[in-house]
């Protein structure tokens, strides 16, 4: 072996050969490559892909052209979001009321049968009527609504029109100095906040990506929906003539949806101007064409995917949930339980924001997991120690508006609080997991309860202070 | 009474710059890996110029006083990183060889950030500069073989590489430049930051071919292809340009979004001022000279654009279709060649 020789031989000389070469490359090589394989795969191509006439999209673009016009494309948005709650609420009354009823027959067999072998009382309470109707009621309440909102949103995912939506919305985003992609984040934690958090995995931006984490928690979850759905049904839809009741439920709905989507513009907006500063970020977003969704894939997507792991989830939070309600009813102090203790202690907190104690405790009961916040309330309201069972809305409106004396503004607040407050315990482990921050998970939860906190101040104090001019 | 002892303990202690916290701070940063590594960036960089260094310099570098800087430089001779001398100061061999290290995790760390991250310009600097002082030699080997072996950081600061070795480029400064001859930046100095941010301002990126239009004791204006440029004296003092290669002519077009509805163009080029991570993902979606692309929607808002490139639909906002230049008018002639 010699050791000067013209073609480099060893290891050695190539990597040297690499390295002289390496330094007298342009800054511009990358888009060389780039352009080659561009080439190389165009020349593929036209050898073995064979198209037909030139490619026309008359169909797509038609749509498009109305799905994203200047005139027609944000009402049409909005109307799809309302006909999607609509078809969500009036689809799921029934098999709710249904799981429900086979659901606490179930559980009373399972009473009867503790009562018969001897056990003591409080484990049959603490079994059946703690932890199992906790998970009945979240089964019950959930597993309908899921069931069809995940699939429409699958197929509206599948056709294609959500990145439309993030398309159409963009210049909102950027004005806030957020990403477009933020739309199709936010219209994913309308699912779940989780599964939002996580999706924000598609904006590159750190930044950005951080703001759209810390603002997913405005859509509201599926969790939360039981709570809105019962009251713009006991409060908004009442109004109405039963004929237009659910769909003044879906409108109302529709317009917290768009508080939330306002407010999360605006806190973007904060954001971006103050702790995470910067310039939006660049912006390419593909618009898939349109195509027929496949029926099995959606179905798979939406209910094994979404819906089976979001009930799982809840299931999991509301078992223990389920069990700590019990347990707080059912141990006494001093001659009242300490659910009673607790909601007497958080009264003046509650009433000056609107609400009262017992809707705090349940809201504290509650975050690992908001499905349990109206189950919670009745309870602690009924003394009954258990979640019991409420057979129909009017029921719930005796308990509610005559006994507890819940009136539009309880509601309006309500709604409010459910939309803005904490994020549940999941939704902060998650974003826990895509931030890695102990800081800005500690923000994301904080950060929208202070908000719920002082809005919700604002709102309660004017209309006191209005109820206190009028005389009422 | 008690309140003015409180006041003036308080003072004692946390008075700015000379109270005892402070002092006990800058005490411990002198002490610091921190502190070595930045005098030696400090020293290497005089001594690359040809300037001698002096304890002034130093100090005024690293913003602390005469008597900190003396302490350090104290227990740098004691490492054998800089040797004292009647005309100044030197590094010695070990002291070269790591401030060299040093010099190349800053560059590196400033192409990765540059290229990879949405870090805006003129921060990556001061990411940069914390980040330098993380990170062990075997590391920045790694990183250096992750990105491939760059050369130059986006200043066009030459990169060394493991053995110390950099490829630097001869260049002369744009205000030494004579007028109308076209010259090609190599460098652009990102110190200090105030001169830095107004060269980002005009958008200058090293690579980008410009001549000189006018030039005089007050500014010089120079041009691009698509723009004039007014830049104080000082400012084109910082900026390092070259004889421009002739083989690379600057692009010129129209920015894409001259395109009306409906309308088609060819792209030419990416803008040199789309470069990092935009650059990256245009080049992904298939945005290289010779596509055809159409303009083919807006959204409810008119502000992002759909496009049609490579039969997909692309979305790009305004600020990114002003990036990429194309060709309106010969598309018929072209249309053969590519």
């Amino acid at each position: 072996m010699s050791k000067t020789t013209a073609t480099p031989s060893t290891g050695e000389d190539i990597l040297g050969r690499v390295e002289e070469m390496q330094r007298d490359l342009d800054g511009s090589y990358r888009d060389e490559i780039v352009e080659a394989i561009y080439q190389d795969a165009e020349a593929i191509t036209r050898k073995v892909v064979q198209t037909g006439e030139t490619a026309s999209y008359p169909w797509d673009q038609k749509l498009d052209r109305i799905v994203t016009s200047r005139i027609w494309g944000l009402p049409f948005m909005a109307l799809l979001l309302a006909v999607v709650f609509w078809i969500t609420i009036s689809g799921a009354n029934v098999p709710s009321a249904m799981l429900a009823e086979g659901l606490f027959w179930l559980g009373a067999q399972g009473v009867a049968l503790f009562e018969a072998l001897g056990m003591p009382w409080w484990v049959t309470g603490f079994i059946w009527h703690g932890v199992y109707r906790g998970l009945a009621w979240v089964i019950a309440v959930m597993l309908p609504p899921m069931a069809i909102f995940f699939p429409i949103f699958t197929i509206l995912e599948d056709l294609g029109y959500l990145p439309r939506v993030a398309f159409n919305v963009d210049a909102l985003f950027k004005k806030a100095g957020a990403h477009g992609k933020q739309a199709l984040t936010m219209s994913m934690g309308l699912g779940c906040n989780a599964a939002g958090v996580v999706a924000c995995r598609v904006i590159d931006s750190p930044r950005e990506r951080l703001i759209a984490i810390l603002t997913n928690n405005f859509m509201p979850c599926n969790g939360r929906w039981p709570t809105l759905i019962i009251l713009a049904t006991l409060f908004v839809a009442a109004a109405f003539p039963p004929a237009f009741a659910a769909m003044a439920a879906a409108g109302s709905l529709v317009l917290i949806v768009l508080i939330g989507a306002a407010t999360t513009l605006l806190v973007s907006a904060i954001l971006s101007r103050s702790f995470l500063r910067g310039e939006a970020s660049s912006f390419t977003l593909e618009l898939p064409p349109y195509r027929r969704p496949s029926i099995l894939r959606v179905l798979y997507t939406s209910l094994i995917d979404r819906t089976i792991f979001v009930l799982w989830r809840a299931v999991v939070m509301a078992v223990p949930a389920g069990g700590a309600i019990w347990l707080l009813s059912n141990i006494y102090a001093g001659g009242q339980s300490l659910t009673v203790w607790v909601s007497q202690w958080l009264e003046p907190v509650g009433r000056a924001i609107g609400l009262d104690g017992v809707i705090l405790l349940a809201y504290i009961i509650a975050i690992p997991a908001n499905e349990i916040v109206v189950p919670t309330i009745i309870m602690a309201y009924t003394g009954a120690g258990m979640m019991i069972e409420l057979d129909t809305m009017a029921e719930l409106r005796q308990l509610l508006v005559v006994q507890e004396g819940w009136t539009l503004l309880t509601a309006v607040c309500l709604m409010l609080f459910s939309l803005l407050h904490n994020p549940c315990s999941t939704t902060m482990w998650t974003v826990y997991r895509e931030t890695k921050s102990v800081k800005w998970t500690v923000v994301s939860g904080l950060m929208p309860l202070a908000i719920a906190f002082i809005l919700l101040f604002i709102v309660a104090q004017t209309a006191y202070w209005i109820m206190g001019l009028a005389g009422w | 009474m008690t309140g003015i002892i409180v006041l003036i303990a308080l003072g004692v202690l946390f008075l700015p710059q000379y109270g005892l916290y402070w002092r006990y701070r800058r005490r411990r940063w002198v002490q610091s890996r921190q502190a070595v590594e930045d005098a030696l960036a400090h020293l290497h960089q005089f001594q690359h110029d040809g300037r001698p260094a002096s304890v002034e310099s130093l100090s005024n570098t690293l913003g602390t006083s005469t008597g900190h800087t003396l302490i350090l430089v104290d227990r740098m001779a004691q490492m054998d990183l800089v040797a004292v001398t009647g005309q100044g100061m030197r590094l010695t061999a070990a002291g070269h060889r790591w401030a060299l290290q040093i010099v190349r995790a800053h560059r590196l760390f400033e192409r990765y950030l540059a290229d990879e991250t949405s870090v805006p310009r003129e921060k990556i600097h001061a990411h940069a500069h914390q980040l330098e002082h993380t990170v062990s030699e075997a590391q920045v080997d790694k990183m250096d073989a992750d990105m491939g072996h760059p050369a130059f950081d986006p200043q066009g600061d030459p990169i060394p590489n493991a053995a110390g070795d950099m490829k630097e480029i001869k260049s002369q400064k744009l205000v030494e430049w004579p007028a109308g001859v076209p010259a090609q930046i190599v460098h652009i100095e990102d110190e200090p930051p105030e001169v830095y941010a107004q060269i980002i301002a005009e958008d200058l990126h090293p690579g980008m071919v410009i001549t000189i239009l006018d030039i005089s004791s007050v500014r010089v204006v120079i041009g691009t292809p698509e723009n004039e440029h007014v830049l104080a004296p000082v400012v084109a003092a910082n900026i390092s340009v070259r004889e421009a290669p002739i083989d690379r002519v600057e692009p010129s077009g129209v920015p894409l979004t001259a395109l009306k509805h409906g309308e088609q163009g060819r792209v030419v080029a990416l803008s040199p001022a789309c470069q990092g991570l935009t650059r990256r993902r245009f080049l992904d979606l298939g945005l290289t000279p010779g596509v055809r692309v159409e303009r083919v929607m807006q959204s409810a808002f008119s502000d992002p654009t759909a496009y049609r490139v490579r039969g997909t639909m692309i979305a790009l906002r305004r600020e990114q279709s002003d990036l990429i230049l194309i060709d309106q008018g010969t598309r018929q002639e072209r249309e053969i060649t590519v």
